[in-house]
């Protein structure tokens, strides 16, 4: 029994922290319409930047936070600028194939730049922490933390704030919001920046869990697909539900049954929601039929 | 506006491929013939993969599954039961094309990057099923075919074989590619894609159309996996089924130009020799450089040149193409 709670638990944690990886994803997708293929590269440079921070400057990737957040907002808005905003006018092909094209030039230009060694930072807990029968990492622990704090922030910004409110009209009538004078063009280059920074924040939360090297992203967005998906693609509660079904699953079968075969079963839960439940647990309505020709 | 197309190969297309099998023939020398067995393989495959994501709309980002099913089927029957790969490659290609159907039925109602990643996390079902039943697939230490020459066994000592059966190949698909552009299904096919809603009021059963492209393409590139294994005598699931190599049949038709024969031809014409080239002679000192330029490019091609460099040419000869 204790096993059991503690794989469920583990889970649980690490899932929050897959949540947090797809939070940006989820966001871009709401609102711009746009899935960004190099989300997964977009983590990899930042998991790089954390990387760089404590290696060379013996800082902790906690503190790479203060300068790993920032940058990737001015990356994302970078992106944004030169590729995301010229394409969106264009079929939905030019989107899916130039963000696909931009994946595998990071990826490249990573492994150009960093060869294709793995690189991980030193542990900085000597013990993991008890909680009553259980064990778990630090870093996990802190991981799962930061991903409520950024679940409650990023619920009362869309909530409360002017921006929020802009960002949300957005999503529901385009059109009208910019006819009530909110500035469309700025609105999409903050979220896929701001997207940007969130992906920044789970790279510095990942950096002491997980290595890094360049395919490093391909591992995870596949995760962070199938948890923006599961959770309703443009939905910050679905992601963080969506992410601790696929931490708890991934935990599970990772002990009852070969660690691979567990990745097998997120794939087939992942088409088994989109056959039955394409809008996912929390989605807005109507996200799967977004087609390729409108 | 449609404009009117071609339903036959011409003449002048079948010289020009004709010109360029003989000169990978007779003047290449053998190394060098690598790489013409791969342009010829790969445009045949983006091809394939173009009468899905092209001629109906259905992007797949898991066309290596079909490629690994039809490679896997040929090899394991000609391994296990020694059946020859002249009829193997075919029970491959049915395997796959069933696959394509089944894949297409299960995700009919999803669009867009739904239907992307599907076809992804499908492809990755069968990718992991490859590396863990070891008992049919060797697992990931994979299966090889004894390089035992003889026209039984599809399998030749010679490289000029291998053009000539590539090439074979892509003036196939290439064919069968015009061929249904005039065809009445290829009207089918471009109505579904263009407006489902009105094709299907006007008496078109958009399902029905979509997965019976979704099967050609994916029948005729689980031929090609076939032709691979024969080719490349070995077959690893980490190389045969990865998104990698999805992604690649992919931006060979979009780089080339989707939706039209000569784009995928195009495409695979300037960019696996230029790939390949990179990869030799700079692979040992910037592995990746060539993948750095490849995507670049492509990213060039689908900001400024949506409609590929078919398009573009088409649009620079007076704006007589598709797009």
């Amino acid at each position: 029994m204790s096993t059991l709670g503690q794989l469920v638990l583990s889970g649980i944690f690490l899932g929050g922290i897959y949540a947090l990886m797809s939070m940006g994803l989820t966001l871009v997708f709401g609102v711009l319409r746009v899935v960004n293929f190099a989300h997964g590269e977009f983590l990899m440079v930042a998991m790089y930047g954390a990387w760089a921070i404590t290696f060379y400057l013996g800082l902790n990737p906690y503190i790479a936070a203060i300068a790993v957040v920032p940058a990737m907002f001015l990356f994302g808005a970078l992106v944004h600028r030169v590729m995301i905003a010229p394409a969106l006018d264009k079929p939905h092909l030019v989107v899916v194939f130039a963000t696909m094209g931009l994946s595998i030039f990071m990826q490249n230009v990573a492994l150009m730049a960093m060869t294709a060694d793995l690189w991980d930072v030193p542990p900085m807990f000597a013990r993991s922490v008890t909680i009553g029968p259980f064990y778990f990492k630090a870093e996990l622990l802190i991981g799962f933390a930061v991903t409520i704090v950024c679940t409650i922030l990023l619920q009362w910004l869309i909530r409360a704030t002017y921006l929020g409110k802009a960002i949300r009209a957005t999503v529901q009538d385009g059109e009208a919001a910019m006819l009530m004078g909110v500035p469309i063009p700025r609105i999409f280059l903050i979220t896929f920046a701001g997207g940007s920074a969130l992906v920044g924040i789970a790279a510095c939360v990942m950096m002491p869990l997980f290595s890094v090297f360049p395919t490093v992203g391909l591992n995870f967005v596949l995760i962070a697909f199938v948890i923006v998906v599961l959770g309703g693609m443009g939905s910050i509660e679905g992601a963080l539900l969506g992410g601790i079904c696929i931490g708890v699953v991934q935990s599970l079968s990772g002990y009852y049954v070969a660690p691979a075969y567990g990745q097998m079963f997120y794939f087939i839960l992942f088409l088994l929601v989109m056959i039955f439940r394409p809008n996912g647990f929390l989605g807005q309505k109507g996200a799967a039929n977004i087609g390729i020709n409108e | 506006m449609m404009p009117r197309r071609g339903s036959r190969v011409s003449v002048f297309e079948l010289a020009l491929l004709a010109v360029f099998g003989v000169l990978a023939i007779a003047v290449l020398p053998p190394t060098m013939q690598d790489i013409a067995v791969l342009t010829f393989l790969w445009a045949g495959l983006a091809l394939a993969w173009n009468l899905a994501g092209g001629y109906a709309g259905l992007i797949s980002f898991g066309h290596a599954a079909f490629f690994g099913i039809g490679a896997y089927a040929s090899t394991i029957l000609f391994v296990n039961l020694g059946l020859t790969p002249w009829i193997g490659i075919w029970i491959g290609g049915l395997i796959a094309g069933a696959a394509g159907a089944i894949l297409a039925v299960i995700c009919a109602r999803l669009r867009g990057p739904f239907f992307i990643l599907s076809t992804l996390a499908a492809s990755e079902v069968v990718r992991i099923a490859a590396l863990n039943w070891a008992t049919l697939t060797g697992g990931p230490e994979g299966l090889s075919i004894p390089p035992v020459p003889g026209l039984a066994n599809m399998v030749f000592a010679s490289k000029d074989a291998y053009v000539i059966m590539m090439l074979v190949f892509l003036v196939a698909v290439f064919a069968f590619t015009k061929w249904l552009e005039g065809s009445r299904y290829g009207y089918y096919l471009f109505a579904v894609r263009d407006d489902a809603d009105a094709a299907s009021a006007a008496g078109v059963n958009p399902l029905l159309v979509r997965t019976v492209a979704m099967a050609l393409s994916a029948g005729i590139t689980g031929i090609g996996g076939s032709l691979f294994a024969q080719y490349f005598l070995y077959l690893d699931p980490t190389f045969m089924i990865s998104p990698e190599l999805s992604f690649q049949f992919a931006l060979l038709a979009a780089v080339g130009g989707l939706g039209s024969a000569v784009g995928p031809v195009l495409g695979s014409f300037l960019i696996t020799p230029m790939s390949e080239l990179l990869r030799a002679y700079l692979g040992n000192h910037a592995a990746g450089l060539h993948l750095v330029i490849y995507s670049g490019l492509l990213i060039v091609v689908m900001l400024y040149f949506p409609g590929g460099i078919a398009g573009a040419l088409a649009r620079l000869s007076g704006g007589r193409g598709k797009r």
